[in-house]
């Protein structure tokens, strides 16, 4: 059998025997979770493993075809490119912390908790190996169900509000996209297969537009993009941790993952149109996070207009079109999946401890819970893009990248987004200063209990990803590199149809004739 | 016509084996000592169980009694339908009826003689075949909508339904009438490119037998009976109507409107054009009302005209030359998947609601908060209901879906663009009111220990149900492939 197909339904088989086990058994629940979780977790090492990430390399590995509802030519195609393969793997990589770190905050139905994060599972992983359309959507609208639950069952006191606008946000985006993908299946010899899709598709360029305009739509508010992202600090704010580690760490960027795999490949001229929009977007959406960051007074919710910021670099990266930022985005869609979600690790801990969310509840906190603090600053540093760390990689190929790209006003827009990073660095100071420095105020804060030993282990492997990512990027990039470079060249060879001068890939030439500027190679 | 036409009695035998179950279980009556009568619900199981196998191992005759009635694939799935509709109604009345220590006779009866009224409006092809069936139907679901008759709301249900139904036979039959004059004949296979195509006389015929069955489907504005006749009648008998009469209905209106030979002419633009914006005014009107529904029931009932819509569309997609097959087939799928949904839902309704019988019921019986905390008094009541809601929302991976994606594809596939897009639109709304039960169910704290009538045949019902649901969603190819050479025939 496929080891995708494996690795793809193993949480639901989990899931299914979960049911089985008798409600009372809090503790058999978590055990076989954590097992299930961990057990996808090694199979998929097998794809790490297996994956070939040379350039004559087939696009997709692991890849299996079968006919499943073949009479209106659907089909149960999966396999890997290199991006899917390093969202497949911080999928399998979080679960297991994520049931790692809900062990004592979930004592409410403990076994429906268990099966919905199962759920979750299989479908963000069939999300990112579906290589047929209606595949890709039946899963991609599997995750609202388990994640609309989890919400509105284990958050906070605004649940009901946040959950039901988290599913009528994205459900109302993608019925949108699957119309597109209906009318795809007519103009591309009558499948919904991807990858012959891809080679098929003959729309006019104003069908084309609209198409885009459907897929992106789904995407960016699952990204999700300004202006579209209102959801998402009333989502992550009441989500439960694991949730909002879950929404950070893996769902949020099948938003990037749906532009890369299927609107900007589908639709390369349309893509070309509206690039700019997106761009620009894009930037707002960097700088408008981080302001709306910086005033404010709930921990997640600032960590959630945060990831507003995170996710406007790596949609700008996309839309510069140049092999350094897209790789940048890529790496990015990994760092803010590994930052992020330590970040929304560390609060949930600091809830267990206070329950509250309240950041003028905090302060002086370094001197009673060390490790917590310095497990925070470290984390804290990738998110603000230290060098050292995971976070300066991916916002230095994707800045340096959209610099250098033959985008429309590329050099401004990423000097504005170089204003988000310093913004960036200012709030998540901040915010560390204020809960963890400065003299104890609240008599609650004292003798708070540091890091327990489960919570090391929740926390250790998160800042191991932030080091080694930091470090040494090749491995994580390596795989990424077919999968841009070939959309990079899908983009000429479109512009090549189209007879206009190319605006992809960077302005290698022109740097080489400037003596002043570095060579344009980031890496 | 020379002798008894032995075949084309013999190619009756579903219709014919469900009116014997019925006058079995009224002759059972006569006999019967005791007031124990679970019998009763497991004869017209049976019944339906004899009727789907006949309809599936007699080969199809194709047209008989000299084209009045065709039975071919086509008919057998929808007859096949019909009877898992049945079933699954019976199932869930046995125990709703016991509950409430209303087991009479009559009402296992009335079902089958209803469901054999359907069958025989799922074969018929000519117009007098088809009122006669409409009446045997409609008779029997005016008197079990009045079943429980001591209550004011089932009384006033059935004389709203008896009323409106007549008001709806009438237009069916002078549009018929209509009909004979333009063409001189009452055979759908008559009625288009022959004699009298293009008349006016033929378009207004038209215009009134589509009313009439819009009335039967209910599609807006023929819809006002709807939400109060379901919300009056008993629960099971909601279910049964809500997926039985629909189905056989869309049969018929499918059988009229692509009986053509020719396909284009006046008449059927106009049939086109009536049935496109009954569709449109449905999917819209039927989402919107239901959206600020409090009672469970009602909401269910609208949903059920929104149903109607999405039907609409697949039926005006079959229209189209190129979409015909697939789009007719996603009305198969679909009422196969509504079917097993409908059913469930209502049944989780039925089982929910209070077991006092008579003049006391009220909104109340069916409102949201009666739904509250239901995931920790009954966990695989909640499970089952939430499984429905998805299913009617059409979120994968489920029966509704997979409908949803057939029809609209069809839609697409014609090139019906605006309906495709009002329907992926008024689905979102539906997504609103659909999940506020699931939140009342896992999100809300119970207000107090409302009893549950759960039996060992409701949960049978229930069960065989979700298992339908998820399977048509997730490996429903073959019945995709049934649905297909059941479509073929008709073109």
């Amino acid at each position: 059998m496929n080891l995708l197909t494996v690795v793809t339904f193993v949480p639901l088989a989990g899931a299914i025997l979960l049911a089985l086990i008798p409600r009372d058994e809090a503790g058999q629940h978590r055990a076989a979770t954590l097992v299930f979780t961990l057990i996808t977790f090694f199979l998929s090492l097998g794809l790490w493993l297996g994956f070939d990430a040379s350039p004559s390399a087939p696009e997709f590995q692991f890849e299996v075809k079968q006919p499943w509802m073949s009479s209106i030519g659907i089909g149960y195609h999966v396999g890997l490119d290199g991006v899917a393969l390093l969202l497949v793997m911080l999928t399998t990589v979080l679960m297991p912390i994520v049931i790692l770190s809900t062990w004592s905050a979930v004592q409410d139905r403990v076994k429906e908790f268990m099966i919905a994060l199962l759920v979750l599972e299989t479908a963000m992983i069939g999300t990112f190996a579906a290589l047929d359309l209606i595949l890709f959507y039946v899963f991609w609208e599997l995750i609202l169900i388990p994640m609309y639950l989890l919400i509105g069952i284990w958050g906070s006191q605004n649940r009901l509000y946040a959950t039901v606008k988290f599913f009528i946000y994205t459900f109302a985006a993608s019925v949108l996209m699957l119309l597109a993908i209906l009318f795809v299946y007519f103009h591309d010899g009558n499948t919904f297969d991807y990858v012959e899709a891809r080679n098929a598709l003959q729309v006019t360029s104003e069908q084309a537009r609209f198409l885009f305009l459907a897929f992106a739509l789904a995407f960016a508010v699952k990204v999700p993009m300004f202006p579209l992202h209102t959801w998402l600090p009333d989502a992550h704010t009441e989500a439960p941790t694991a949730g909002s580690v879950i929404l950070a760490g893996v769902l949020l960027k099948m938003g990037t993952f749906g532009f890369f795999r299927y609107a900007l490949p589908l639709f390369p001229e349309a893509a070309l149109t509206f690039r700019p929009l997106l761009a620009g977007l894009a930037t707002v959406g960097i700088v408008y996070g981080a302001l709306m960051s910086f005033v404010q007074t709930d921990m997640k919710r600032l960590v959630a207009y945060s990831s507003v910021s995170h996710l406007g670099f790596v949609m700008l990266g996309l839309a510069a079109l140049s092999a350094e930022s897209l790789t940048g985005s890529v790496y990015q869609m990994l760092n803010h999946g590994v930052s992020t979600g330590a970040l929304f690790l560390l609060v949930g801990m600091l809830y267990e401890r206070r329950h509250t969310r309240a950041i003028s509840q905090y302060g002086g906190l370094a001197k009673q819970v060390p490790w917590l603090a310095t497990a925070f600053v470290i984390v804290t540093l990738s998110s603000i893009g230290l060098p050292g760390t995971n976070g300066f990689v991916g916002e230095f190929l994707i800045l340096s990248g959209t610099f250098l790209s033959r985008l429309a006003s590329s050099t401004v827009l990423a000097t504005v987004a170089s204003v988000g990073v310093i913004l960036g660095a200012v709030y998540m100071l901040v915010l560390v200063e204020k809960v963890f420095f400065g003299p104890i105020d609240n008599p609650e804060n004292r003798h708070l209990p540091d890091l327990s030993v489960r919570e090391g282990f929740v926390l250790a492997p998160m800042i191991l990803f932030i080091v080694v990512m930091g470090l040494v990027p090749g491995p994580f990039l390596a795989p990424a590199r077919p999968a841009v470079d070939r959309l990079v060249q899908r983009f000429q060879q479109a512009e090549a149809r189209l007879g206009v001068p190319t605006s992809v890939g960077t302005v290698d030439a022109a740097v080489a004739a400037r003596p002043s500027l570095p060579p344009g190679r980031a890496f | 016509m020379n002798g008894l036409p032995v075949r084309d009695f013999a190619a009756l035998a579903p219709v014919a084996i469900l009116a014997l179950g019925a006058l079995t279980l009224l002759m059972s009556e006569v006999f019967l000592t005791s007031a124990r009568r679970g019998y009763q619900a497991g004869v017209t199981l049976v019944t339906a169980v004899l009727t789907a196998v006949s309809a599936i191992v007699v080969p199809p005759a194709g047209a008989i009694f000299g084209g009045q009635a065709t039975i071919d694939a086509f008919s057998v799935f929808v007859t096949v339908v019909i009877c898992l509709g049945v079933g699954l109604s019976a199932l869930v009345s046995a125990g709703w009826l016991h509950a409430r220590d209303a087991e009479r006779g009559e009402y296992y009866a009335l079902i089958l003689f209803a469901a054999s009224g359907m069958v025989l409006l799922g074969m018929s092809s000519d117009l007098l075949v088809a009122f006669v069936a409409i009446e045997i139907m409609s008779l029997s679901t005016y008197s079990l909508t009045a079943y429980q008759r001591r209550g004011r709301r089932p009384s006033e249900a059935a004389f709203k339904y008896m009323i409106l139904g007549a008001i709806s036979s009438a237009l069916l039959l002078y549009g018929s009438s209509l009909i004979y004059g333009a063409t001189g004949t009452t055979l759908f296979s008559g009625m288009h490119g022959g004699k009298g195509a293009g008349s006016m006389l033929l378009v207004a015929g038209l215009g009134l037998v589509a009313s009439g069955i819009a009335f039967k489907v209910a599609a807006v504005p023929f819809h006002a009976w709807t939400p109060d006749v379901y919300e009056g009648a008993p629960t099971p008998v909601t279910a049964f109507m809500a997926a039985g009469v629909k189905t056989a209905a869309f049969a018929l209106l499918a059988r009229i409107f692509l009986s053509s030979q020719t396909g284009a002419g006046v008449a059927d633009l106009s049939f086109s054009q009536i049935l496109t914006v009954l569709a449109l005014l449905t999917m819209i009107f039927g989402n919107l009302l239901a959206l600020p529904q409090r009672s469970v029931k009602r909401m269910l009932a609208y949903s059920s005209v929104a149903h109607a819509g999405y039907l609409l569309v697949g039926v005006v997609s079959a229209k189209v030359e190129g979409a015909r097959s697939i789009a007719l087939a996603g009305v198969l799928f679909y009422l196969a998947a509504y079917t097993a949904t409908a059913i469930g839902a209502f049944a989780v309704v039925g089982a929910i609601e209070a077991r006092s019988l008579g003049g006391h019921e009220s909104r109340r019986d069916w409102d949201l908060d009666r739904f509250s905390g239901l995931a920790r008094r009954n966990p695989l009541l909640a499970f089952a209901m939430t499984v429905f809601l998805l299913s009617l929302a059409g979120v994968p991976p489920t029966a509704g879906f997979m409908g949803k994606l057939y029809i609209f594809k069809a839609a697409v596939g014609a090139n019906l663009i605006p309906l495709a897009v009002t329907g992926i639109l008024t689905s979102i709304l539906g997504a609103f009111y659909y999940l506020r039960v699931i939140v009342h169910m896992y999100m809300k704290p119970a207000e107090g220990e409302e009893a549950v009538t759960a039996t060992p045949s409701m949960a049978l019902a229930l069960g065989g149900a979700v298992a339908i649901v998820v399977v048509l969603g997730v490996l429903g190819d073959p019945l995709i492939r049934l649905a297909q050479a059941a479509s073929a025939v008709v073109m």
